[in-house]
């Protein structure tokens, strides 16, 4: 009888067991997808709706990002703001003191904290569960502080200037080829993350979210394998930040190493589920654009905190895997597909279960 | 399962597709939004004049920033009820950008490219003016502000940019340093101690005294700084009573003043002169921190100064708040003077071409506001110097220069 | 530098490790009866010493006396909060999802206050706030002082509820194994929400003795949520008199490392402290029996 433990090394018999016809729909669901992304430029009235969408795509890169540590083994991150941070600032300072081109201090940035992220990984996943998010909280308030007292190097409270890459464009075009860029990198690390989730790597890390002890007893190299997801995560992170630098061009450790990115990380792909690949994206849209709203119509700061907290608490404690899945189930409730329990015999329900089994740990 | 997987697709796809579709009309819908005030022509004469501002009304700058909306509500006040600009009534559109330097850059955007706004005035904090000034600059506006005083604002090579006060942060001090350094050789300060925050502001005034301070033989025997969001003080406090410093010069904002003179205070530093920026020109300062008797400041502004435009400015300020304004609100209303000077000079206060013509004129003319008469320098910054005021009996006075000055200097000062 | 200044910035450092003790103390409480890291606390302290501050602020009368409000109001919270929310989650991803629960009450919070007082910060004006007593050339502020004996005061309350009453037994056993103490009759679900309730209260003293000396704005809680939990992690989680010494320890070094290094990076030895325990010794440095590694 399968069970929640077993590690499938082959693919599930679901997945080869699908038809044409569901994978040409999934096809064209993305295709479609990304042209209406790709579109928006055409539709959007202004400069400032492009910025919008420009920011929104920084915000969907930053939550499938997270989505690959937190969402594949279950170490809740609320710190990666800090890599956020270390990967804009990283780009402006190398720009700043080593002269090098635009997109080589980019790159330059993200390997940066593609190293720095090793050590940090160790500590913070060395001992399990709650340690690391106190770690990761601790990383985003210690670089705040680093970064405003090492004034001398980064700028300190005063900022950081980084030039543009395009210094030719106008705003409104340096907005557009922004987009694309982002788009670029929000399809690289989309493509990232399919590809963990499609291989054995992935299927570990599921397993190591499911239950670490009965992981590791199978053989699972835990440490090394939440390492590397830490790793990945952590660069593909400051790479979204790297390319904010170059678009926003000033940094403040203030806003760079801020609790409330962290949070909206966590709420984005908690919102569109983090099981799913498009989740982040769907949470950074929704979300990315009601923060705009609100900010630009109320103002407050203290209504988006009071709201970004409840959510997060109505998430956590009644849809733990994202609202859209649970929308999802609750739809699949009313299908007429699903008999009542009392039609069913046990041993009719067990096959239905093991079969749902099967669909999660795909 | 397939059929569950297909109907998964569906749903995503649904959202997906709705998602970016409700993005696009929200898009939309803002883009023409309330840029057609036709409700308040009661005078019959056009379209309102709009003026887009981000302020702080929230976060670290929120009290100067809701002084600063103030000035500028008692100034569009003060216009319409004079038959408006060119004759079209003005209306202020002002957004909060909660004291943040990126969401300014996201406020004058939405402003001047969204609300196609005709006129912008600037932010508040030197720390928001740079980035936003900037983007004024892309899109060709005019851009005066209130309060972007440090020697960088001017160093970025803008020409839109223009500072509605009489002197740039590092000659705040100007007429201290030098009543400083002429007293006799007893009475003049041999130590002196800085404490700044780490803003262009606030660190350029203590820094442009420091600077000639030190050029006249004074020893600076402490000189911290410290992040916008410190509220403790008893380290700072610390070592500057171990100096035992003369004088004390704080660059500084409103609570961070007073939580350093209370760590002072309580480490029993007696300074025999001390001079803070900002606070003390708050009248909320006297009850914060006991008797500031003897505590200097720099001003740009005196309620009583004799201008004409500042004896109406009073008296309205009066009538619709029910108290004096003060310095922040004065820069506002000066920021106000001088855009409506430039536009009532050009004829004209719209997006484009204008407003270099209106940059043009700024350039080489001078306006009579509150604060004074104002002209600039290619850069924007202003050729005035600001005044010095001291705490005495309970009341603010104005102690130099000697010529605008109601009373002496009181030295040394008494405890407090 | 001057002995005065080095013992003027002992002294401080005692005071500060003191109302750190206080603080860290309510810390520890949660995660060893619940093994839940309650981000909130911080929020809760802020939480009492805005209310402190209110209550001045209306009736002028000393803050201190709010205290007879808000500790019956914060255990009330914290039993509440325990048997409500926290209860709910599912015990096999409890201490990842309280996490993120605690969190969002902490930013709920630090909105709420925003929200109803507003960003500007604010601080209590007392009589005595600029009084201080001179012993041997250090000057040490009347209102450091008393924060400090309201804090070791409620330490030594706390240390005897847990010794000597019945309940504080419970609330031992309970933090040490919780099925023994279930079959042992203790009703662990009553332990529980009472020790969260104990917790808020630690929160509410530590809150309104803050309220006495510092600046208060919402988003301070950020401030202290980091060197508390590095000091319950350097103490040894679950072990409150470990927790005592470390945030002495830790208070001490932050204080005498100011005048080197400035305010801003003393406040970062509580990270390197953090990092280099979890690095070196997970469980912990003071801990005894109930250090735990989580």
């Amino acid at each position: 009888m399968p069970n929640v433990s077993d590690l499938r090394t082959t693919p599930s018999p679901a997945r080869s067991r699908r038809p044409r016809r569901a994978n040409v729909i999934r096809l064209i669901t993305v295709v479609g997808g990304a042209a209406l992304v790709l579109s928006f430029p055409l539709v959007s009235p202004n400069p400032y709706i492009l910025s919008v969408g420009v920011m929104v795509l920084n915000y969907a890169v930053l939550s499938t990002s997270w989505n690959m540590i937190s969402g594949f083994t279950g170490y809740i991150s609320l710190g990666h703001a800090a890599y956020f941070g270390l990967g804009a600032y990283g780009t402006g300072l190398t720009i700043k003191y080593l002269g090098l081109p635009s997109f080589v201090a980019f790159f330059v940035a993200g390997l940066i904290v593609l190293v720095l992220s090793i050590p940090v990984g160790f500590a913070a996943l060395r001992v399990r569960g709650a340690s690391f998010v106190i770690v990761s909280l601790s990383l985003v308030l210690v670089l705040l502080l680093v970064f405003q007292g090492w004034r001398g190097f980064t700028g300190g409270s005063e900022g950081l200037f980084v030039p543009r890459p395009f210094p030719d464009l106008s705003r409104s075009e340096h907005h557009l080829t922004f987009f694309f860029l982002f788009a670029a990198l929000l399809a690289v690390s989309l493509l990232c993350w399919w590809i963990i989730d499609r291989s054995r790597f992935g299927t570990a890390l599921k397993a190591i979210r499911e239950d670490e002890d009965k992981a590791q007893s199978l053989g699972v190299p835990t440490m090394q394998y939440k390492l590397v997801a830490h790793v990945i995560s952590a660069t593909f992170t400051a790479l979204g930040g790297g390319m904010y630098a170059l678009w926003f061009g000033d940094l403040d450790p203030i806003f760079q190493f801020s609790i409330l990115i962290s949070s909206y990380m966590v709420l984005m792909a908690l919102l569109g589920g983090v099981r799913h690949l498009f989740g982040p994206l769907l949470g950074a849209i929704v979300l990315g654009v009601a923060i705009e709203f609100f900010k630009l119509k109320f103002g407050d700061t203290q209504l988006h905190l009071i709201a970004t907290g409840l959510l997060l608490g109505i998430v956590v404690l009644f849809m733990p895997d994202g609202i859209i899945p649970s929308v999802q189930s609750l739809l699949a409730r009313f299908r007429p597909q699903e008999s009542s329990i009392s039609e069913l015999s046990a041993a009719e329900r067990l096959e239905e279960d093991a079969k749902r089994e099967a669909e999660m740990t795909r | 399962m397939a059929t569950t997987k297909q109907l998964q697709k569906q749903i995503k796809k649904g959202l997906a597709g709705a998602t970016i579709a409700a993005f696009a009309l929200v898009g939309c819908a803002g883009g023409d939004g309330d840029t057609n005030g036709d409700s308040n022509v009661d005078e019959g004469n056009g379209d309102p004049i709009v003026i887009g501002v981000s302020l702080p009304l929230t976060g670290d700058f929120s009290e100067p920033g809701k002084g600063v909306q103030q000035g500028y509500e008692v100034w569009a006040q003060v216009v319409n009820e004079s038959g408006g600009l060119l004759g079209r009534q003005v209306e202020l559109k002002i957004l909060d950008d909660q004291s943040s330097a990126d969401r300014v850059v996201t406020d004058y955007e939405s402003l001047i490219a969204q609300d196609q706004v005709d006129l912008v005035f600037g932010p508040f904090s030197t720390r928001l003016v740079v980035p936003s000034a900037r983007v004024a600059d892309e899109y060709g506006m005019l851009f005066v502000e209130p309060a972007g005083a440090a020697t960088e604002v001017f160093e970025q090579g803008l020409d839109n940019l223009f500072y509605a006060a009489p002197a740039i942060a590092v000659d705040h001090y100007n007429y201290l340093a030098e009543y400083l350094l002429a007293l006799p050789e007893d009475q003049r300060p041999q130590t002196a101690a800085y404490a700044s925050m780490d803003d262009p502001f606030a660190q350029g005034t203590a820094y442009g005294l420091k600077a000639k301070l030190e050029a006249g033989g004074v020893e600076t025997v402490a000189d911290e700084v410290y992040p916008p969001n410190t509220t403790d003080f008893s380290g700072i406090a610390s070592k500057i009573a171990a100096t035992n410093a003369d004088i004390i010069v704080g660059g500084t904002q409103y609570q961070d003043a007073v939580n350093l003179i209370i760590s002072l205070q309580q480490l029993g530093y007696q300074p025999d002169f001390a001079a803070f920026s900002t606070a003390p020109t708050n009248p909320e300062f006297e009850s914060a921190i006991g008797d500031p008797t003897g505590i200097l400041s720099p001003t740009g502004y005196s309620v009583t100064a004799p201008y004409p435009s500042n004896i109406e400015f009073v008296e309205k300020y009066n009538e619709v708040f029910g108290n004096d304004p003060s310095e922040d609100q004065a820069n506002a209303y000066t920021t106000g003077q001088v855009v409506a000077a430039a536009v009532e000079a050009v004829g004209c206060a719209e997006q484009g071409e204008c407003q270099q013509e209106l940059i043009d004129w700024l350039h080489s003319n001078s306006v009579n506001t509150v604060v004074g008469e104002l002209s600039w320098d290619e850069t924007g910054k202003p050729t005035g110097a600001h005044l010095i005021q001291q705490w005495i009996d309970g009341e603010i006075e104005i102690v130099l220069p000697e010529e605008a000055a109601g009373v002496e200097l009181v030295h040394p000062k008494p405890e407090w | 530098m001057s002995g005065a200044l080095l013992f003027q910035s002992l002294i401080l450092g005692v005071l500060l490790g003191g109302l750190y003790a206080l603080l860290a103390a309510g810390l520890t409480l949660y995660f060893g009866v619940m093994r839940v890291v309650m981000i909130a606390h911080s929020a809760f302290l802020i939480l009492a010493a805005y209310l402190a501050w209110y209550f001045h602020e209306r009736t002028g009368i000393d803050p201190l006396v709010s205290l007879v409000f808000t500790i019956p109001l914060f255990f009330v919270v914290g039993v509440l909060v325990q048997r409500l929310l926290i209860s709910r989650l599912k015990p096999l991803t409890l201490t990842m999802m309280s996490v993120l629960l605690t969190f969002s009450i902490a930013l709920v919070i630090e909105g709420t206050l925003g929200f109803f007082f507003s960003g500007t910060q604010r601080r209590i004006s007392l009589p005595y706030s600029t009084a201080s007593i001179e012993i041997l050339e250090a000057n040490i502020p009347i209102v450091k002082l008393i924060a400090f004996g309201l804090a070791a005061l409620s330490l030594l309350g706390l240390f005897l509820l847990m010794k000597l009453s019945r309940f504080g037994q419970a609330l031992r056993a309970t933090m040490q194994n919780r099925e023994a103490a279930q079959l042992i009759g203790i009703q662990t679900d009553t332990v529980t929400d009472y020790g969260f309730g104990l917790g808020l209260v630690t929160a509410a003293i530590g809150g309104t003795a803050l309220s006495l000396d510092a600046t208060i704005y919402p988003s301070l809680h950020w401030h202290w949520i980091g060197p508390l939990m590095a000091i319950i992690v350097v103490g040894g989680l679950g072990s409150i008199p470990g927790a005592a010494i470390a945030a002495m320890l830790l208070g001490i070094t932050q204080a005498l490392l100011q005048l080197p290094l400035g305010q801003t990076w003393a406040q970062t030895i509580f990270y390197v402290a953090l990092f280099a325990t979890l690095a070196f010794r997970p469980q912990g440095f003071f801990g005894g029996r109930l250090a735990q590694r989580f």
